[in-house]
């Protein structure tokens, strides 16, 4: 019955997520241990500055999830491949759960350094819209259904809203401007930024891997159902 | 044969926007229907703005282009509205014409709608804001005019897409309106600069950003068309 349907074959169970997930569970001991231990006290913003090791990494994995949405998303245009737009959903769903740390740990950050919770400053602007232009693809792809004009209206949201950035950040910068830039750090400091960044790498294509094998399982099952109902019929 | 085929374009393109300008000419009720509405969101704007001149010259660049956002969203959505009826738009993408003739007739009927709008909302919200714009029509009317023509070209393959989709009159202005921020961004401090509310700012300056963003927004979507609407 399987090789009427388009999809392929159930993947087969793997320990491979067990022994990552467990290595990310050590991992993220390992980064508040060198987050709020090992690092060093910054001079001037104290305990705070320690948010920015897990921040800084989250925004670059938030901005990878996105672009290679975005990249997916144009395949998924050109040559129609269901996999292609599975895959484009679970990098915006990965890239949306950092885009809430950053979201979350930026302003926590901001508050102290600057007295207020938010600026209209080129990088949380930029974020920001980047940020409502992926949810605004989570709610339609959640939400609008799984039919190709739902998953092509996605694909064009992604496509468009990723270059839409560029614009965003040199309108704002043109603006105003003055996040933190060529931070200094000392040695102790890069480690535990770069700890903290090959943990989240871990984390994010776990994550990655997760939801699309759910998302390919999700399209294989309603094949199935759709081919029972057609049998039955 | 290229000449053939881009004399074919510019033909098809003419033929369909004739004919949704015919249409529209006979009913009038897209632009009747904005027209209305730039009013009604003017004296919302100028009830929720109202005050002293400097004030009311600050908020302008702020009400006017969220005023555009607003008219452009609606006329955008109006777009395929009329060739679901009958299912003309299946006819339409079946037709042995350049695809891109068709979203290239529908960007230019959006920007004459959302323009014209604009056209009569603009001097509409200077009356009741007190506003002299008269020394700034020229320059003005180019910036408004290039958001126009930049919502249009956002707007409107989004609009195609939409009419298969759940809810198209929330997604259409939920994914539109932060696609559109840069233009929302750089006209807004066009107009200030344009106005003399933000000093040394240079509006020809976000004039130019603008243009870009058409520019690269009208050949992504141009390029993208053929693929959107390939079933």
């Amino acid at each position: 019955m399987s090789s009427d349907l388009t999809v392929g074959d159930p993947p087969k169970p793997s320990k491979a997520p067990l022994f990552w997930m467990t290595l990310a569970a050590l991992g993220m001991f390992l980064a508040h241990w060198l987050v709020f231990i090992y690092a060093p006290m910054e001079g001037t913003m104290r305990a705070v500055q320690r948010i920015f090791y897990f921040h800084l990494p989250s925004a670059w994995l938030c901005y990878l999830g996105f672009i290679m949405c975005a990249g997916s998303s144009l395949l998924y245009l050109l040559k129609q491949k269901s996999k292609h737009d599975a895959f484009a959903l679970a990098c915006a769903e990965v890239g949306l759960a950092f885009g809430v740390i950053v979201l979350t740990t930026g302003p926590l950050w901001a508050r102290a350094a600057w007295g207020v919770w938010w600026k209209w400053e080129p990088r949380l602007t930029t974020m920001a819209i980047l940020f409502l232009i992926f949810a605004c693809y989570w709610v339609i792809r959640s939400f609008g259904g799984d039919s190709p004009p739902v998953r092509k209206f996605g694909a064009v949201l992604a496509v468009f809203g990723a270059p839409n950035i560029v614009f965003v950040h040199i309108a704002v910068t043109r603006w105003r401007g003055d996040h933190p830039n060529n931070i200094q750090l000392e040695p102790e400091m890069r480690v535990v930024l770069y700890s903290c960044l090959l943990i989240f790498i871990i984390i994010y294509a776990l994550a990655l891997r997760l939801r699309y094998r759910v998302h390919m399982e999700e399209r294989t099952a309603s094949a199935l159902a759709r081919e029972l109902s057609r049998l039955g019929g | 044969m290229s000449a053939l085929n881009e004399r074919s374009l510019w033909r098809a393109t003419w033929v369909i926007f004739d004919k949704d300008l015919r249409v529209e000419l006979r009913s009038k009720e897209t632009f009747a229907t904005l027209g209305l509405f730039g009013a009604v969101l003017s004296f919302v704007f100028a009830f929720g703005f109202i005050g002293d001149p400097a004030v009311n010259l600050q908020v302008a660049p702020g009400v006017l282009w969220a005023g555009l956002l607003f008219v452009g969203a609606l006329g955008v959505g109006r777009t395929f509205a009329r060739e679901q009826d009958n299912n003309a738009f299946t006819a339409l993408a079946l037709s042995p014409i350049p695809r891109t003739a068709i979203l290239a007739a529908k960007v230019l009927m959006n920007f004459i709608l959302t323009a014209g709008t604009m056209a009569l909302m603009t001097p509409l919200l200077a009356l009741l804001l007190h506003l002299d714009l008269t020394p700034f029509a020229l320059p003005l009317a180019s910036l408004i005019g290039l958001g126009a023509l930049g919502f249009a070209l956002i707007g409107t393959p989004l609009a195609v897409l939409a009419v298969g989709a759940r809810f198209p009159e929330v997604l259409l202005p939920m994914v539109t309106f932060p696609l559109v921020s840069p233009v929302l961004i750089c006209g807004v401090r066009g107009c200030a600069a344009l106005f003399g509310t933000a000093v040394d700012d240079d509006y020809w300056a976000w004039a130019q950003m603008i243009l870009a963003f058409d520019l690269i927004a009208g050949l992504g979507g141009f390029f993208l068309f053929e693929w959107m609407v390939s079933e």
